[in-house]
């Protein structure tokens, strides 16, 4: 298998780059111009350039407090998600037994694909008015009447944690599986505590890995639309709505592209951060 | 790691909490599913399986079940049918610039899929606008987009199945005068036969439960079935909707423990 060779061999990715630059590339490239053209309520956009949108987007109070509410709850559930998954990646990077690993991926990614639309149905459940979460809490009189959960910033968070943990733990768990457990052995053996060695030891290491799961948290939190529309309600703005409210909504398709745009440049500053941490696999 | 001392008690506690905090919901719609009033109270009156039958007879329902199988089915197919040959061309010829191409085939995965669903309907319509070729709100357009979502997952599964095959039994049908085709067909399939049926489990499922990507794409009559949950939760909650993400858990449980007979997940996540 040598040079011309090569050359034969690698056409066989074409078809698949053909569908990706046709009917991926191709549409981002699309919106990206038309996010500097201008909404017009007869022709729907006018063709100019101008910068305008990114402007309103930044100035507008409205959209101010959309771009700070995304931020807000992106910040808070990936700083949750981190403390959370971090144990069970280590858990489950450390477990002896391979059959239990393996259940435990298993638990792990199987919230992951069940989608947003059955995991907000079960969120729902849990924390509405007359929910598990409000009836448990009455039943052993932690509160005296329902409290309201839904439809409130700390529910969006809940929601979304549940939804990045499997992302986070997935990404950790391969950072660490290659750190080797002799090095752990080694603080041990030197008097340090358990705790000790994992802060001493481990979270140093796994450094690249936590950087990587902070940003795909982020990323994955920042861009979500069934949490914050089923979850959040009505009143708490997110910018994943807000694209959807003005593209298919509004029909204002130079402003939605902007918001597009805007979400797709922060995810992409955030994978290029990710990556350049994290060389290796899966997600 | 030596006994359990109250620290390590604590330590196996904590993790026990936090898988239970993301599979008590689940666990709960799939109680609820079986709660006999419509209208939802805990503990229960009592429990009935006649949900199941109701949401069955909910067009949208049945429809955006079927609608989701056929896509899924689709476009597994067509993701298998053009990533295995990528995943062959990256891992086994190394053409320069192949790295780049990966994160290229791979970046469907990375792109938001609430830009992504947003980019490809605008982008249909200026095709119609062009073409007169309508592809938004058609099933040909959901199979496209679809197709996108499941490729990242057949090249990932495909390829790690290629890199941990050596190449040494490859090389040896070559010398021994077996042509490019007869190799890959008698040597190469079989080896990587277990990845390609994860690769497609985890397409299929990743079709089945897209809702971003769909969002912007579904028509009239043409609603996938995380689209129709969707839009029954705008409206209500109760057992109905409880019975019918309890059939999506079941199907996609299976889907994820079937992929993991055939090629341990333990051993690549």
């Amino acid at each position: 298998m040598r040079e011309g060779r090569n050359w034969g061999g690698s056409a066989l990715v074409l078809p698949a780059l053909v569908l990706v630059a046709a009917f991926l590339l191709a549409p981002l490239a699309l919106i990206l111009r038309y996010s500097f053209d201008k909404y017009d309520p007869v022709k729907l956009m006018l063709g100019v350039f101008s910068p305008g949108n990114y402007m309103l987007a930044v100035a507008d109070p409205f959209y101010q407090n959309v771009l700070s509410t995304t931020a807000y709850i992106a910040t808070l559930s990936t700083v949750i998600v981190m403390l959370l998954a971090f144990p069970v990646a280590y858990y489950i990077s450390r477990v002896e037994s391979q059959r239990l690993r393996g259940w435990l991926i298993i638990l792990t990614m199987l919230p992951l694909l069940l989608g947003n639309a059955v995991r907000s149905a079960a969120w729902m459940i849990v924390m509405g008015t007359k929910g598990v979460a409000n009836s448990v809490m009455l039943g052993v009189g932690l509160i005296e009447e329902p409290i309201k959960i839904l439809y409130t910033p700390t529910a969006v968070v809940i929601a979304l944690v549940s939804v990045l943990l499997p992302f986070a733990i997935i990404t950790l768990q391969s950072v660490m599986d290659s750190i080797p457990t002799s090095l752990e052995e080694a603080g041990q053996s030197l008097g340090h505590s358990p705790l000790r060695t994992v802060f001493g030891v481990v979270l140093p290491l796994a450094m690249p890995g936590v950087v990587a799961a902070a940003a795909i948290s982020f990323a994955l939190a920042m861009n979500a639309y069934a949490t914050p529309v089923l979850i959040g309600g009505p009143t708490i703005k997110m910018m994943g709505p807000a694209v959807y409210d003005q593209i298919a909504k509004a029909n204002n398709w130079p402003f939605g592209s902007t918001l597009a745009c805007i979400l797709m440049l922060a995810t992409l500053l955030l994978t290029v951060l990710s990556t350049r941490f994290l060389s290796r696999k899966y997600f | 790691m030596g006994g359990l001392s109250l620290g390590r008690l604590a330590f196996l506690a904590l993790v026990v909490a936090i898988f239970a905090f993301v599979i008590a919901p689940l666990l709960t719609i799939v109680w609820v599913s079986f709660f006999s009033e419509k209208i939802l109270a805990f503990p229960p009156t009592g429990y009935t399986i006649s949900w199941y039958a109701r949401a069955s007879e909910i067009a949208d329902f049945a429809n955006g079940f079927l609608m989701s199988v056929k896509v899924g089915l689709c476009a597994t197919v067509a993701s298998l049918a053009i990533g295995v040959p990528a995943a062959l061309a990256i891992e086994r010829f190394p053409f320069p610039g192949r790295e780049t191409i990966r994160q290229v085939l791979l970046s469907p995965m990375y792109v938001p899929a609430i830009v992504a669903g947003a980019a490809v309907y605008i982008y249909f319509i200026e095709l119609e606008i062009l073409t007169t070729f309508q592809l938004a709100a058609t099933f040909s357009g959901l199979v496209i987009a679809h197709t996108l979502v499941a490729l990242p997952w057949t090249l990932r599964l495909v390829c790690a199945s290629l890199v941990s095959a050596n190449t040494v039994s490859e090389e040896a049908a070559r010398s021994l005068g077996a042509n490019a085709l007869q190799t890959f067909l008698y040597v190469t399939l079989p080896i990587i036969r277990p990845g390609m049926i994860a690769a497609a489990m985890f397409s299929f499922i990743a079709s089945f439960s897209d809702l971003e990507k769909s969002l912007f794409l579904v028509g009239p009559g043409k609603t996938t079935l995380p689209i129709a949950i969707l839009n029954y939760l705008e409206w209500s909650l109760d057992p109905t909707i409880a019975a019918v993400a309890t059939v999506q858990i079941l199907i996609i449980g299976t889907a994820l423990i079937v992929s993991d007979r055939f090629v341990k997940l333990g051993k690549v996540f």
